[in-house]
């Protein structure tokens, strides 16, 4: 591996693991990807490899994530519903509730929106992510408003949700 | 100026305007109260669905080292083969015809390629028009894209608050960062002397639960990666430890090309930039 791609390997690989994680939601599933992405990467040499990766990155949890709804058709995809109704004290159990409401929202967001919103999240710039999406340089802030209201707002209506089921 | 559309305060707060753009949406924000009060809400925003990202993250972990073992060729389909192959097969090819046509004459390969040169236009006219196309595409992709590069201004936008440096020393860089844990941070480089420039990273904590952050600040020196990177790098301390100062709110971490104490005292030193005066890049 050059010097530069180690470079970009210490500095990326995370954002890139959460990144794939936000897309498949499983961890380990998310580390392989990326792992794969650089990987990739290596043999490719490509010149801009930060955004390559994350395109790389995009189209393998696409690939991935049909080929899991083809395995498993027959099961329900959402069923980690929150568990939490006795064990509110349970840290653990709490985070992977809310996890499952962040999870639950932003998948409300239309694919778009929902991309330019884990991009930028990821640390790509406006200018990358235009390039990326195929969007105009100045339709991301747009763009990235709107994703964040809904994100937020979905997540409230889920909250409220929970609590109107619990009474 | 007409009120500033939601997507421009979100480009000016994530920092992402040039600073012209960010200059007009300030003297608009500097007469109108409604664009004011609309900057906090968005402000606001953007905090939150910083945070709820946040809490769709995977458990960190330490950055595994890069398995290179796992490194499959990948398949490469016939019009994806690599330029400098399909130049050679395109030499090979027009050897193997000129070879053809000269066999008659028992000419040398210099013989056979100069003669091809001449009469075939493909070799001569049509290659180096195709090559400078190439180089100049590859030109214009070159700059390497990394953190955007912003003004003090939109750094200020982000972190809601004076940005802290070093006084005295001119700014040699300034970044946006994206740090696990903040709703907001920027990387302020600033040169000391003519071989010595430290970097400060500062920014606003995100609310997040306590071990969560715990977690992230014991990953986060990726020891295992910079150790295999230099000899040098082993040679330091294996995992490097910063100094961390919360100053108006922001914390600020430091880290150089010196030792430890003198990071410290530097840290020591920060504040915020209001009233100080520094020179630019």
């Amino acid at each position: 591996m050059s010097q530069d791609l180690a470079e970009v390997y210490r500095t990326t690989y995370r954002a890139l693991v959460r990144f794939l994680y936000r897309k498949v939601w499983d961890a380990a599933r998310a580390e392989d990807l990326a792992q794969e992405a650089f990987a990739r990467a290596v043999v490719h040499k490509p010149d801009n490899a930060r955004g390559w990766l994350f395109i790389v990155a995009a189209n393998m949890a696409r690939d991935d994530a049909r080929r899991a709804a083809r395995e498993r058709r027959h099961l329900t995809l959402l069923k980690a519903e929150p568990q939490t109704s006795e064990s509110g004290a349970d840290d653990a159990l709490h985070v992977e509730s809310e996890r499952t409401h962040v999870r639950a929202a932003l998948e409300q967001l239309s694919p778009r929106d929902r991309e330019v919103l884990l991009l930028w999240d990821a640390g790509i710039s406006y200018e990358e992510i235009a390039a990326q999406t195929g969007l105009a340089r100045g339709a991301v802030g747009t763009t990235l408003a709107r994703a964040r209201r809904r994100l937020v707002e979905a997540y409230q209506a889920g909250q409220r949700g929970e609590h109107v089921a619990r009474g | 100026m007409s009120h500033v559309d939601d997507g421009t305060l979100h480009a000016y707060l994530d920092g992402e305007l040039t600073p012209a753009e960010a200059q007009a949406v300030e003297a608009h924000l500097a007469q109108c109260p409604d664009c004011r009060g609309r900057l906090e809400e968005e402000r606001a925003l953007i905090a939150r669905a910083g945070e709820l990202l946040a809490l769709a993250t995977p458990p960190d972990r330490a950055l595994p080292p890069f398995r290179s073992g796992d490194v499959r060729p990948p398949r490469r389909l016939w019009w994806q083969v690599r330029l400098p192959v399909a130049w050679a097969a395109t030499v090979l090819l027009a050897l193997g015809i000129g070879t053809y046509l000269g066999s008659r004459s028992a000419a040398s390969w210099q013989r056979v390629v100069t003669d091809q040169a001449g009469p075939v236009p493909a070799a001569d006219s049509v290659a180096p028009v195709r090559s400078r196309a190439f180089v100049q595409r590859a030109v214009k992709r070159a700059p390497p894209v990394s953190l955007a590069e912003f003004s003090l201004d939109s750094a200020r936008a982000l972190l809601g608050r004076e940005p802290v440096v070093l006084p005295g020393a001119p700014i040699r860089a300034l970044r946006r960062a994206h740090l696990p844990g903040y709703a907001a941070a920027v990387v302020i480089e600033q040169q000391l002397d003519s071989g010595t420039v430290v970097q400060l990273v500062e920014g606003r904590r995100a609310e997040m639960r306590m071990d969560a952050v715990v977690a992230e600040r014991v990953a986060a020196p990726s020891a295992a990666a910079e150790r295999t990177r230099a000899p040098q790098a082993a040679a330091q301390a294996p995992a490097p430890i910063r100094p961390v100062r919360l100053v108006d709110q922001l914390e600020v971490t430091i880290s150089g090309p010196l030792p430890l104490d003198s990071l410290t005292q530097l840290l020591r030193r920060v504040a915020p930039l209001k009233a100080q005066s520094v020179t630019g890049p």
